[in-house]
């Protein structure tokens, strides 16, 4: 059965066909399978967001899934950045600036889709005002923005 | 909000941003002390001492105050002393 809904996944297939220009690789950091638990590494959404985001890059051949072992590929843990899983790392050029910590569910799985367009087309949502303004930052600025399912 | 610290992330490479799932990560949102969402929390990084969260707010705000808030934590006057 799968996440995301066959009409969605139509939208989604003739939305990306139009809209995507440049490829975009999307780094899921999981959990490899295994047959004893581990007290302290239980990740219960690590199996239910690799399936969503294997079914969310099957959709383009524009998209790319690249799966790492949190625990096991710690040099790409830290070359990325990735504190807790599941976490999904995306960025401009392959860097990790942006990322997603949890399963990303209704309206924080459409962030995930603007996101894509956002990298692939290498055109900003933003104002220009607000781009112009930005470049005033001399500062490195770390955003967290908590949310909840809906 | 969370499109938004995304758009500015992808704008400017001194910022990063991540969104955060907090029913998946209680001990984190204990830590930002979150109580109602989406929650924001902005702050300068520093290679000693973490993340230092100088902006906070809950609820979600228009991108000019957004941008006004990402430019109160991450511009620093050569001139200010502090």
């Amino acid at each position: 059965m799968p996440i995301i809904p066959d009409r969605d996944r139509d939208d989604l297939k003739r939305d990306f066909r139009k809209e995507l220009k440049d490829d975009v690789t999307i780094r899921l950091f999981s959990q490899g399978s295994s047959l004893l638990a581990i007290p302290g590494r239980e990740c219960k959404y690590c199996p239910q967001t690799q399936e969503l985001m294997e079914e969310l890059t099957s959709l383009s051949p524009k998209l790319h899934l690249e799966v790492y072992d949190f625990y096991n590929q710690v040099e790409e843990r830290e070359q990325y950045g990735v504190e807790r899983i599941p976490a999904i790392v995306m960025g401009k050029n392959g860097d990790s600036r942006l990322k997603f910590y949890g399963i990303p569910m209704g309206y924080e799985f459409a962030t995930i889709v603007e996101d894509i367009k956002t990298l692939s087309r290498g055109v900003s949502p933003l104002s220009m005002d607000t781009r112009k303004r930005l470049r005033k930052v001399n500062q490195e600025v770390h955003i967290q923005v908590f949310v909840t399912p809906n | 909000m969370a499109r938004l610290a995304h758009a500015f992330a992808i704008e400017n490479p001194l910022i990063k941003s991540d969104v955060i799932e907090v029913q998946e990560f209680p001990a984190l949102a204990q830590t930002y002390a979150v109580r109602g969402v989406p929650k924001t929390v902005m702050g300068t990084v520093s290679r000693l001492a973490g993340v230092a969260p100088q902006v906070q707010f809950v609820g979600a705000v228009p991108e000019p105050e957004f941008l006004a808030r990402v430019l109160e934590a991450g511009v620093k006057e050569t001139s200010e002393e502090t």
